[in-house]
Order: C-alpha cells, then sequence, then structure tokens
C-alpha cells in the first residue's frame, strides 16, 4: 500500500552513495594498475633501468625464448603436483571429518585453520629447520644409523611442492568440506537400496555430486601456486623457481619493471585460461568466493 | 563457530594493543629526529645502532637488502627521499652518480675522516669522494669444509668440478657468479665481447649442477648448519663460519679474486641529511669501525679501527684479505645495456 | 575377513590417515615451538643449545619485532573496518538497485580473489609509483583494504539471498528514514554475513606477504620482519611470539567451542 509511495521516491543518491565507493575503489586499485601494467608490458628500458615509453614487443619476445619456456614448464609442473597431491589427501581426508567422524567435525575442521593462526613464513621456515642438513629429520636418521651422511633434502623441487602443498592444503579443504558435507544422505541410501556398492556409490554418485567441490579446490590450489614466491626460496633454494619469482626478480634486483609486467600479464593470461576451463567444466565463481 | 573466531579476533586485538604500551611514534620527515637506513644485510651491527640512537637520540629504521640492483631497484620505486643513507658498491655508486641520484657530502661535517686509510679514498668511482665514503670491503672467496672435502681446491676453476655435485652455496648475484665463471677461463668480470660471452654461458651452466642454494643474505648459513660443503661468497661470512666450525677453510682462487668495496652515500632529496652527515662521521669514527670490525670481519679502510682490532684481525687472512689478493683482484664494473641484458639471460637460464 | 573385522580395520585405516595429515599440518608447529626454547645465541640459531625460557623475556625487549606486531593488528582492524564498510554497502546496493555495469563490477570483485597476489603486488606497486604516493602505512591499509572488500560482499550477498524486504518497507512505512533503516534493521539482519566478512579480512591482512612485499616502503609488518629474519637467521624471540600468539587463539577456539556446547545443553 505505502510501498507504492516509495519506488517513486528517487533511486539516484541511494544508489550513488551505496556502490559509488567500491566503483571508485575497484576503479583505482585494480582497473587502473592493471591497465597501466598492460601498458607498460610494451614498454622498454634504457641503460639506467629507466622506463621509455615506447611501444615494443621486445619484452613478450624475449618470454617466448626457450629459457622462459622452461621455467613457465616447471611452474606449472610444480602448480599441477601442488594440486593433485592436494586433491589425493584432501579428498579422503575432508570425506572422513564430514561423514565419518561427523559428530566431531566442527573441531575436526577448525584443527586444519588453527596452524594457519600462526604466520605462514614460519611454518615454512620450520619445515626448513626440520629437513636441513643438521636438522632434526636428520639428526633421527643418522641415530638411527639408517643413513651415514646427511640426506639432502632441501632445496630441490620435491621440497618446494611440499611446502606448497602444505600452505595450499585449505584451500583445497575448504571447499571439499562445502561440498561433501552437502550431499544429502537419502541419495545415499537410494543408492543402496537400489544394490549398488560401496564402490559404485562413490564413482556414480557421491564423486559426481561433489566434483565441483574438487574443481573450485584445484583453481584455489593451482593459481597461487603459481605466484608462491616465497615458498620456492626458502625451500627451493632457487632451484625450484615459479613464475611468482620471475615477476619479484624483475621488480627488484633485475631493475626491468615492463618486463615484469610483460610475465605478470601471461600469468593473467593463463589464470584466465584456468578460470574458463573451470566454468566450462561446470564450476560456479561463487564457490570460488568461499 | 563464528562466534569463537570472533572472540579470538578481540583477544588478539587486545594482545596487540597491550603490546603497544610505551609504542614508539611513527616515523616522519622533519626535526631530523629520525634516520631512514637502507643497507646490506648482516653488514651493520645493532649494537653500532643502537651506540648512536643512545648517543644523539635519533631514531634510525633500517631496512636490508642483499644486491646492489636490490637497493637501486627500491630506491627507485620510492618516492624522492625515502631513505637517507643507502650503501652502493663501487660500480653501483658510479651509477648512482651518473643519474643524479647522489647528494653531495658536507666534508665540514665529517671529520673523522681523518681516520681513514688514504689507499681506499679518491678512488676511481668517485675521485675525491664527493658522493661517498668506503665503509667495508672484501673478496668474493671460496670455503671449504674439509671434514668433507679432502682435495685441495685452490682456484675458481675447481668448483666446476663435476664431482662437487650438489653441494655449492653461490651468491644470489649475477655479476659475482657470472664474473666469477669468466674469471675461471681467465676472462674479466666486465666482459663484453660477445664471442667470449657466449663461452661465459657456457661455463656458467656447467656449474648448475654444483649449485646447491643461492644466498646473498648469509651464505654462512648453509656452511655452518652443513647443508653445502662448498661456498664461493663474501670472504666475512667465510670468517664467521670458520669460527663456528673450524674445520671450514678459505681459498683465495688463483685466478684474482672478485673484489668489492661498499660506501656510504646519501640519496638525493633526503629529508634528514644532517642526521646523515651525523650518522657517517659517527661510523668513520675508530671505536665503531672496531665494533663493526669485531661483528662483520671484512677488510676495513678505516686505519684507526683496525688498529683497534690488533693482531688478531690483522693478520687474519679471512678477516683481512692479504696484499696479493687485492692486487690480483678484479672490482666489477658498469657494462652496456645490451651486454647486461646478455647476462640477465644467462642468469634466468642458471636459475631455473 | 567378516564384515566387523573389516569395519574396525578401515576406521583404524581412517584413524591413521586423518592423524597422519594432522601431524603433517601442526609438524612445523611443533618445531617451532620447541625452537622457541632453544638455548642459542648466535646465528643462524639452529643448533640446538639447551632448554631455556630467556627467549620469552627477550621477547618483550625486542622493540622493532613488538612494533612490526602493533603494525600488522593495526593495518588488519583498519583495513578490516573500511573493507566491511565499503563492502557491505555495496553488497546491499547491489542486491536492491539495478544499474548498468552491474555485472562488469560482478566480474571486478573476482579478479582479487582469483588472480595471484603477485600481480595485485605489482600493479599496485605500480599505481603508487606513478603517482608519488609515498610507500608507508597508507599504502598497505589501501591495498590490504583492496584484496578484501571481495570477501565481504561475499559473505554479505550471501546472507542477502535470505533476505526479507518486508521489515524495511514496514520501516520505511513507519516513517524511519533511509539511513536509519539500513542501520537499524538491515545491518543487524546482516551481521553474521558482515562478521564473516570482517574475519576473513583479518585473516587474511596479519598473514599477508606477497601484496605487502610490495606495498611496504619500509614499514615492517610482522610476516614481513619474520621474511627478514629468514635471511640472517630465525631467533627464538620470533618463534616465541608465534608460540604465544598460537597458544591464545587455540586457548580461545577450544574454550568457546565447549563453552557453546555447554550453552547448547
Amino acid at each position: 500500500m505505502g510501498s507504492k509511495r516509495h519506488n517513486i521516491r528517487s533511486n539516484i543518491l541511494p544508489k550513488v552513495f551505496m556502490v559509488g565507493p567500491i566503483t571508485l575503489w575497484l576503479g583505482f586499485l585494480i582497473v587502473i594498475p592493471l591497465l597501466y601494467v598492460l601498458v607498460m608490458s610494451f614498454c622498454g628500458t634504457d641503460e639506467y633501468y629507466n622506463i621509455v615509453y615506447k611501444f615494443t614487443l621486445e619484452n613478450y619476445k624475449r618470454l617466448f625464448a626457450f629459457n622462459y619456456l622452461e621455467i613457465y614448464a616447471q611452474s606449472l609442473l610444480i602448480a599441477f603436483f601442488t594440486t593433485v597431491i592436494c586433491i589425493l589427501l584432501g579428498y579422503p581426508f575432508a570425506y572422513l571429518i564430514t561423514r565419518k567422524f561427523t559428530r566431531k567435525k566442527a573441531i575436526l575442521y577448525m584443527m586444519v585453520i588453527i596452524p594457519f593462526w600462526t604466520n605462514s613464513l614460519i611454518r615454512i621456515y620450520g619445515w626448513r629447520t626440520f629437513l636441513g642438513a643438521t636438522g632434526f629429520l636428520n639428526n633421527l636418521l643418522m641415530d638411527l644409523h639408517l643413513v651415514t651422511k646427511p640426506v639432502e633434502f632441501l632445496f630441490n623441487r620435491g621440497t618446494t611442492i611440499l611446502g606448497m602443498v602444505y600452505c595450499l592444503f585449505p584451500f583445497m579443504v575448504i571447499p571439499l568440506y562445502s561440498a561433501i558435507e552437502k550431499l544429502d544422505q537419502n541419495l545415499l541410501e537410494a543408492s543402496a537400496d537400489l544394490g549398488a556398492k560401496g564402490r559404485n556409490t562413490f564413482f556414480k554418485v557421491i564423486l559426481p555430486l561433489t566434483i565441483s567441490g574438487v574443481f573450485a579446490g584445484s583453481i584455489m590450489v593451482f593459481i597461487p601456486c603459481l605466484g608462491y614466491f616465497f615458498v620456492s626460496d626458502i625451500l627451493g633454494g632457487g632451484n625450484a623457481d615459479v613464475i611468482g619469482n620471475l615477476i619479484k626478480r624483475q621488480f627488484q634486483s633485475g631493475n626491468d619493471w615492463p618486463l615484469g609486467s610483460a610475465l605478470s600479464i601471461i600469468l593473467i593470461l593463463i589464470t584466465l585460461l584456468l578460470v574458463r576451463i573451470y566454468q566450462k567444466l561446470g564450476g560456479s565463481m561463487e564457490s570460488l568466493g568461499m | 563457530m563464528k562466534k569463537t573466531l570472533i572472540i579470538s579476533l578481540v583477544t588478539l586485538i587486545l594482545a596487540g594493543l597491550f603490546t603497544g604500551c610505551g609504542s614508539k611514534t611513527d616515523s616522519e620527515a622533519g626535526g631530523d629526529k629520525t634516520l631512514n637506513i637502507f643497507v646490506w644485510t648482516e653488514y651493520v651491527p645493532d649494537s653500532v645502532i643502537q651506540k648512536f640512537e643512545d648517543e644523539t637520540g635519533i631514531q634510525v629504521n633500517v631496512s636490508t637488502y642483499s644486491s646492489n640492483e636490490d637497493m637501486l631497484a627500491k630506491v627507485k620505486s620510492e618516492t624522492e627521499g625515502a631513505y637517507d643513507i643507502v650503501q652502493p658498491s663501487d660500480y653501483m655508486v658510479q651509477q648512482m652518480i651518473a643519474q643524479g641520484m647522489c647528494e653531495e657530502l658536507d666534508k665540514t661535517k665529517l671529520t673523522n675522516i681523518t681516520n681513514m686509510n688514504e689507499a681506499y679514498l679518491n678512488l676511481s668511482y668517485d675521485p675525491g669522494n664527493v658522493y661517498s665514503i668506503p665503509y667495508l670491503g672484501g673478496a668474493g672467496a671460496i670455503a671449504v669444509n674439509t671434514d668433507v672435502i679432502k682435495d685441495d681446491i685452490t682456484s675458481y676453476a675447481d668448483l666446476f668440478d663435476p664431482k662437487y655435485a650438489d653441494s655449492l652455496v653461490v651468491l644470489d648475484d649475477f655479476r659475482a657468479v657470472i664474473g666469477m665463471a669468466a674469471k675461471s677461463l681467465g676472462y674479466s668480470m666486465n666482459e663484453t665481447d660477445p664471442t667470449k660471452l657466449a663461452e661465459i654461458k657456457a661455463r656458467t651452466l656447467e656449474l648448475k649442477n654444483n649449485i646447491k642454494l643461492y644466498d646473498s643474505d648469509s651464505p654462512k648459513s648453509a656452511l655452518i648448519s652443513g647443508d653445502c660443503t662448498l661456498a664461493y661468497c663474501w670472504s666475512a661470512e667465510i670468517a664467521l663460519a670458520m669460527e663456528e666450525n673450524p674445520a671450514i677453510k678459505i681459498v683465495y682462487p688463483s685466478e684474482g679474486a672478485y673484489l668489492f668495496l661498499d660506501n656510504w652515500v646519501v640519496p638525493k632529496g633526503a629529508k634528514n641529511y644532517d642526521a646523515a652527515m651525523q650518522f657517517i662521521n659517527f661510523m668513520m669514527e675508530a671505536e665503531t669501525a672496531q665494533m663493526v670490525g669485531e661483528e662483520f670481519p671484512y677488510l676495513n679502510p678505516n686505519a684507526a679501527g683496525v688498529a683497534l682490532l690488533g693482531e688478531d684481525f690483522s693478520s687474519n687472512i679471512a678477516k683481512n684479505p692479504p696484499a696479493e689478493v687485492l692486487q690480483k683482484g678484479e672490482f666489477v664494473e658498469n657494462i652496456d645495456s645490451d651486454s647486461l641484458a646478455a647476462y640477465d639471460e644467462i642468469w634466468t637460464e642458471l636459475k631455473q | 575377513m567378516n564384515r566387523k573385522t573389516k569395519r574396525k580395520f578401515t576406521d583404524f585405516i581412517s584413524v591413521l590417515f586423518c592423524g597422519g595429515i594432522y601431524a603433517f599440518l601442526f609438524l612445523p608447529i611443533v618445531v617451532i615451538v620447541i625452537n622457541s626454547f632453544n638455548a642459542t645465541t648466535s646465528k643462524p640459531y639452529l643448533t640446538w643449545k639447551g632448554f631455556t625460557f630467556e627467549w620469552y623475556v627477550k621477547l618483550f625487549s625486542n622493540e622493532t619485532l613488538l612494533d612490526s606486531f602493533r603494525t600488522t593488528i593495526t593495518i588488519a582492524l583498519v583495513s578490516m573496518i573500511i573493507s566491511v564498510i565499503v563492502g557491505t554497502i555495496a553488497a546491499v546496493g547491489m542486491y536492491k538497485y539495478k544499474f548498468r555495469g552491474k555485472n562488469i563490477i560482478d566480474g571486478l570483485l573476482y579478479i582479487p580473489v582469483v588472480i595471484p597476489e603477485i600481480v595485485l603486488g605489482i600493479s599496485m606497486l605500480t599505481l603508487f609509483a606513478k603517482a608519488s604516493i609515498p610507500r608507508g602505512m597508507l599504502t598497505l591499509i589501501l591495498a590490504h583494504a583492496t584484496f578484501s572488500i571481495p570477501f565481504v560482499v561475499f559473505n554479505v550477498r550471501a546472507r542477502l539471498a535470505d533476505y526479507d524486504n518486508s521489515i524495511e518497507e514496514a520501516s520505511l512505512d513507519l516513517g524511519a528514514n533511509r539511513i536509519k533503516t539500513f542501520i537499524n534493521i538491515t545491518v543487524p539482519v546482516l551481521a553474521p554475513g558482515i562478521g564473516g566478512g570482517a574475519l576473513m579480512a583479518f585473516t587474511l591482512s596479519i598473514d599477508d606477504v606477497i601484496i605487502s612485499y610490495f606495498t611496504n616502503g619500509q614499514v615492517k609488518t610482522f610476516p614481513l620482519k619474520v621474511m627478514e629474519s629468514i635471511k640472517s637467521g630465525v631467533s627464538p624471540d620470533i618463534n616465541a611470539l608465534s608460540t604465544l600468539i598460537l597458544l591464545g587463539t587455540a586457548l580461545i577456539v577450544f574454550l568457546t567451542q565447549s563453552g557453546i556446547f555447554r550453552k547448547n545443553k
């Protein structure tokens, strides 16, 4: 009754007031910087590392040279293995917590999150201390006479993957937990009633229904992995550089912002490609926002 | 669950505020009550900074870097005057001067300059020391853990032996490493000839298998922890490692070592110029040089300081590189941008 | 093997597996806690030299470390408040009103969530450098708010999905103006969503490394101070601080968890 009066009221002021700030924010802090990075990727540098604003494809040409392609391959490989390991460990884990240990699932879920209240850098450093030549693990192995000299765990790709899995594991568990929790018990019972054995039920009912969680988790693990330079720095020692390390170097010692920008654009393109694939496979953007 | 986390949040906030009792004010320009210095990691002792703060009442904010190029990148990307003091090496001083990035030093404020060893003043990269004052120097030498490696290592070339696979820690510095590869072939660290560069590239890549770790911040850590049994790094780092583990030995390469000399420079537009002058003068005091030399035993251009450090310092070849090493060695110099790009390509390929 | 034994076996394997995962997650934490009692005094602080509590004492005289912690909390709080305000009014505004470009803003919101942080970091650095904004507390807060705002929006939006407009209408009918209605009616209903978003913002901010790395200038946040220490060797007072933080939060979580259970009974 009275609502008709309110609809006629001007909507412009509240609209501007409510959506204005975020528009300005996104515009100035996301759109403009990214556009600027795009522009810079087509610029060059002079001998004193100053940016020269003249259109050039030099950066992209350099980045498609063989040595850079090898680093992309290494990055993608590290990200791939990290994601796969996270799925192989994360899925059973999330499943067991949600369905087997259901009564305690809240606490068990929290226990995955709690370690992440400690600074992630120092936890990765904890791994470095543990795996070092005079670290706890090596000391134990030597004391047990299993080895005669310290095993070289550190500063290679394997340990870097370990570190990445460690940091990104919750990002796989959270969407999986969400998806598995939503499983309707009735569907499982129906499947059993219709005579499906455990394995069939899993592959034909449970997995398809929870696969969205796997996809969402994969994206949330794979993409950050490409940029997590501190894990490669601390555990990889410079031997397992990912694209993030390359970019960081250009903004530091490399003193080549245009090259770094071009690398960033390439990284953005890889990200967009992966998101597109994710959407085509049926993934929803909402589940990425947690 | 949300309630739990919100309570945790509140507690964390309270904890943060509790430690905030007696918080210091943010450093801001003006009044020269603060000083923003940007120095190499493991190079300026905390005790020295503390002493300066106590004596002058100026609060010092310390940021660190581990390569000249990192420092340059940060200084250039910041607004002018963000830093009052930086520590470029020889060739980097020259680069900064050429780009007009340095303030002239007010010599009237730098009375302790008489403490400095003449041999380290008035060098080619800054004649008359208009913009810079030397701080510490040294060589990029070799460290060997003799408990594990029984061979006699005498040159950079020895490091390329395949039997040392996965055992070397090197500086995370492209001029230092590529230069070392060049020297192992008998070439200059500042080679620009394209044919020679191709050879240097191949040589550098030979080292890849032997390198276990890149570290310019604290290469001695890997030596001390045993993660690496060979090192190519700063001489004082080796000296310190030797003190922790007497089995570690220093070797100056027969080809001639990579030499460096780091300097105090005041970047253009520094907000606390007077404090910066006070600081540099303080660093040239004999006692300060002694404190520095005891914690970071590098080659010390401060003659008065060296005198105070005594025999223990001057006779230790790791702390005080002998004259022959200094004569035979080579400094990094600036090269043209095309060659620089070539060096960068070699470095990228090495590191992946 | 009969069914019961098989069941017991799978139960056993399940517990073992989950236990293993937790062991994996907590292992470095155990290392950190143990090392906080290490009586070592020289860099790189790696060898065990005996048990001591002294680092917990030394921690409170390490001004730069405590400063970095305070800085981190401050930045987290301020950026959280900003992102809550901007994000909440945006979520409500987008829910209520139609306008051109709504889809664009919607899409843009996903950028900070999906794009690798390093790209965000360098792009903001580039902006600040070009606009000659000195890097420091201001740029850190702006950067942190930027990656937090989308999470606030998403959380509030989820809550809005079940939102019943009629209470608002009633309020307006009764003569309250829009602002009053918003504050007294809309916000309380959305509170759980706002709370969730705020929590997300705070959590992301206190542990942020990559974006802070490029936008900090000379300001040291706690993660950046840790990063600096890792270069030359992490002194055990940092371990001590991390242990204290961990203990504090874990204690609160467990206390309130059991508290909630008691209330429900």
